[in-house]
């Protein structure tokens, strides 16, 4: 009887999110006030710059979307930036003065957003029986239709020209004396509070479902289908709706970044390097973890689109390389060094830079909840 | 040891002659086994007898190859609802508009029904764009603009029979090049259809000077008429038959699911433990509870009050679930670190938490030693005592024989006894089948 564990006495646990979770929870509360503060505090923000870290927002967006289906669910997915390309050019189909629709950039945002929902669902319907290799050739192909797609549909969507111009959000709505739309096209921190805003949203969206009914039964179905199955859990209903909330949360995505440019760029702009960059981004961040998630797009992202122009930039002002030779510039180097890091993080943190809360739930023995 | 048998009438659990085969393979043949509610019952044999395969037989794993499973008097098969024929319409439909839409050149279509408004200049509205859409389907000439000037155009905007500077004389060569497009579809050797004789009449074209336009053309746009509905017609049609058998047949492969199983109330464990390990313990129960947590995604993401209440209501459940099988000192803990004797006993709970009238537990003793196994049989026991059901793959024969209501044995997929522990300890055939015969 050495090993009989009597039943114990306990008392109902009140659900809160235990000291971990508490912290976690704050620590995305600072970074929130940090880069709400930002723009107000450093003016390079007003400028450029703003228009660069407002794009990574838009990316972080992507990522997190990316990682519902990845991360959660476990369901490879190579082609997230088609429906990043679909949301940003129902965005622009339903705004630009091109076309007589010309609604509001909120109404726009919302049927862009539910269109790249139900495109996700009409692309796992058939592909739900599929995992692993087979599901990330079916979406790598998918992304590369829709690319084409884009493409073809010239009358439609501008062919390699792209839509344009799209208007900015709050165009011809004057709000307290200010005209929105000359706002959001003059001052970029405009559109820097608009995309921190909706990540902020879909960060808090993320954690909610991490720890709802739907989030278990996403990670269920990851960890053992079979097992999920028997428990009652209808694994189409689940992979479906990570496939319908992932494609949503791009198509938002698409809608800000169409909206930012006030161009969709060629379809080029949606092809798989993009759909790559963010899924290596979240690998590199912790599949499955929001900050994770961030952080990866922070640092490859970051790097991309921030660092390495600047880098550029700064070889170019010390006049290193005044005859312009490609292996001197700093982003002839970008691929290379980007390449190296992803293989040095593999190697010896395959689990990412911040795992997710079940595995450092496994470091750290103690758990995160009630 | 007896005296929980269950009453007379229907079995909670009926398999009716089931065989499985896997391609030559007979895993399980004929066999016939009755549950009574509130009972316990053990499937016991030899390795490779066919145990597990009933099991996921009834579980829904595997559809039997002939023979029936019924629970409380009824198949475990999803029923065919009006939801499904409206479900598969809808597929149906979505499918068929794709088609059509690719048949039909969606683009072109766009660029007559969309853009050829904004460029004549009219307000946008849904009644235009009706117009301008059966004009496509009809094939009519239309009018756009192009450098400062009035292009008298066919549908799909290919082909350019004049050009204008005046829009009210464009207006007039394109009513009496489509009279004449329309005299070509109602003359001699074609058929008119009712479009053609409401369209417009031909005798009141009016009289202006026409450029010239080749004939072959002429030929080309009175045909195109009947060629894009042709097509669209085609399209729409195909698109449907696909969607809609594709629907039912997803729908019918479906149809045996595990989930369906597991919802009309028959629950599982596994004999090779398959908890979900990177979750914590309390969470696998609450994935356990998840058909009794009500609420969908919109609570969820806004948090109502409700929601939080459901989930701290399934906290509490999940806790008293891990309290039953004596792991509630655990539930934070990661279930892959569990000791072997504890994943089988939350797996157990996670079983149970589904509500389940009745459950299944592969070999929930293997691997346990005697004191153990003893404390397990406690448990199967309290089990039945709760009103569940319990059906038992087992192999310690002390944990068998003490709870046991009826035993079934099987030997290379038959039954080849059953009845209480003390008559299948005495029977001849399974002495054999465990020691072996004499040849």
């Amino acid at each position: 009887m050495a090993t009989h564990r009597a039943p114990r006495t306990f008392s109902p646990p009140v659900p809160s999110s235990g000291p971990w979770g508490f912290l976690a929870e704050r620590w995305e509360l600072v970074t929130l006030a940090v880069l709400a503060i930002a723009p107000l505090v450093i003016p390079a923000l007003g400028g450029a710059l703003g228009g660069q870290v407002t794009n990574l927002f838009i990316y972080c967006i992507l990522a997190l979307a990316l990682n519902v289906m990845v991360g959660y669910t476990g369901l490879v997915h190579l082609g997230i930036a088609s429906f990043f390309g679909i949301g940003a050019y129902c965005l622009a189909i339903l705004t630009v003065p091109m076309y007589p629709f010309q609604i509001g950039f909120l109404a726009a945002t919302v049927i862009a957003v539910l269109v790249t929902a139900g495109t996700g669902l009409a692309l796992g319907a058939p592909t739900l029986r599929l995992r692993g290799d087979y599901l990330a050739i079916v979406t790598l192909g998918f992304g590369e239709v829709v690319k084409v797609t884009l493409r073809n549909l010239e009358q439609i969507t501008g062919g390699m020209k792209g839509l344009n111009p799209v208007p900015p959000p709050g165009a011809g709505v004057t709000l307290a004396g200010i005209d929105l739309g000359k706002e959001f096209a003059i001052d970029p921190r405009w559109f820097y509070y608009l995309a921190l805003l909706s990540l902020a949203g879909v960060v808090l969206a993320m954690r909610r479902l991490e720890n709802s009914r739907l989030g278990r039964a996403l990670v269920a179905v990851r960890e053992d289908e079979l097992a999920a199955q028997a428990m009652g859990i209808s694994a189409t209903k689940v992979k479906l709706s990570a496939f319908a909330m992932s494609s949503a949360v791009a198509g938002l995505a698409g809608c800000l970044y169409a909206a930012s440019l006030s161009t969709t760029a060629d379809p080029n702009a949606y092809d798989f390097n993009r759909s790559i960059m963010v899924l290596c981004a979240v690998i590199l961040g912790g599949l499955g973890s929001i900050p994770g998630t961030l952080l990866g797009v922070a640092i490859l992202v970051g790097f991309d689109t921030v660092l390495a122009p600047w880098a550029d930039s700064w070889i170019q002002q010390m006049n290193i390389n005044p005859k312009g030779l490609s292996y001197l510039s700093f982003s002839g180097w970008r691929l290379a060094i980007f390449g190296v890091a992803l293989v040095l993080v593999m190697r010896y943190r395959p689990e990412g830079l911040i795992p997710s809360r079940r595995l450092s739930a496994e470091l750290h023995k103690g758990g995160a909840e009630s | 040891m007896n005296e929980h048998a269950g009453p007379a009438g229907t079995p909670l659990l009926h398999v009716d002659r089931v065989t499985v085969r896997f391609g030559g393979l007979v895993a399980v043949s004929e066999l016939d086994l009755d549950v009574p509610e509130g009972s316990i019952i053990s499937l016991i044999g030899p390795n490779g007898a066919g145990k597990t395969t009933a099991f996921n037989c009834v579980s829904g794993i595997y559809a039997p190859s002939s023979g029936s499973v019924r629970f409380r008097g009824k198949r475990l098969e999803r029923a065919f609802t009006p939801g499904t024929i409206l479900r598969a319409l809808a597929v149906g439909l979505l499918t068929g508009l794709l088609f059509a839409a690719a048949a039909v050149d969606v683009d072109r279509l766009w660029m007559a029904v969309v853009k050829r408004g904004m460029i004549t200049g009219e307000r946008f509205t849904m009644a235009g764009a009706m117009e301008r859409l059966r004009g496509y389907f009809r094939s009519e000439l239309a009018i756009d603009q192009m450098a400062g000037k009035w292009r008298v155009v066919s549908a799909d905007g290919s082909d350019v029979l004049a050009i204008k500077r005046d829009l009210g004389e464009a207006k007039l060569v394109r009513d009496a090049l489509q009279a004449k497009v329309t005299a070509r579809r109602t003359g001699p050797g074609t058929i008119p259809d009712a479009t053609d004789l409401n369209q417009r009449d031909i005798a009141a074209a009016p009289s202006v000077v026409l450029p010239p336009v080749k004939e072959e053309v002429l030929d080309r746009l009175a045909a195109g008429k009947s060629r894009i509905r042709w097509r669209g017609w085609l399209g729409l049609f195909s698109g449907m038959l696909l969607g809609i058998a594709g629907t039912l047949a997803v729908w019918q492969r479906g149809r045996r699911s595990p989930h369906v199983v597991a919802r009309a109330g028959i629950s599982r464990t596994f004999q090779n433990i398959r908890l979900f390990s990177s979750m914590s313990v309390l969470e696998n129960v609450l994935v356990g509870l998840d058909r009794t947590i009500p609420g969908g995604v919109f609570s969820m993401l806004l948090r109502t009050p409700k929601n939080r209440r459901d989930e701290a209501e399934a906290r509490i459940k999940a806790l008293s679930a891990l309290d039953f099988v004596g792991l509630s000192g655990d539930a934070n803990r990661i279930a892959g670190e569990l000791p072997y004797g504890d994943q089988r006993r939350l797996e157990i709970a996670r079983a149970l938490a589904t509500g389940a009238k009745l459950i299944l537990l592969d070999e929930p003793a293997a691997g346990m030693n005697p004191s153990e196994a003893g404390d397990l049989a406690g448990l199967v026991e309290r089990i039945r005592d709760r009103g569940v059901t319990v059906l038992l793959i087992e192999h310690h024969m002390n944990v068998v024989m003490r709870v046991s209501d009826r035993i079934a044995v099987l030997d290379h997929g038959t039954k080849i006894a059953e009845g209480t522990p003390a008559e299948v300890r005495r029977d001849e055939k399974v002495i054999e089948a465990y020691l072996g015969g004499e040849g």
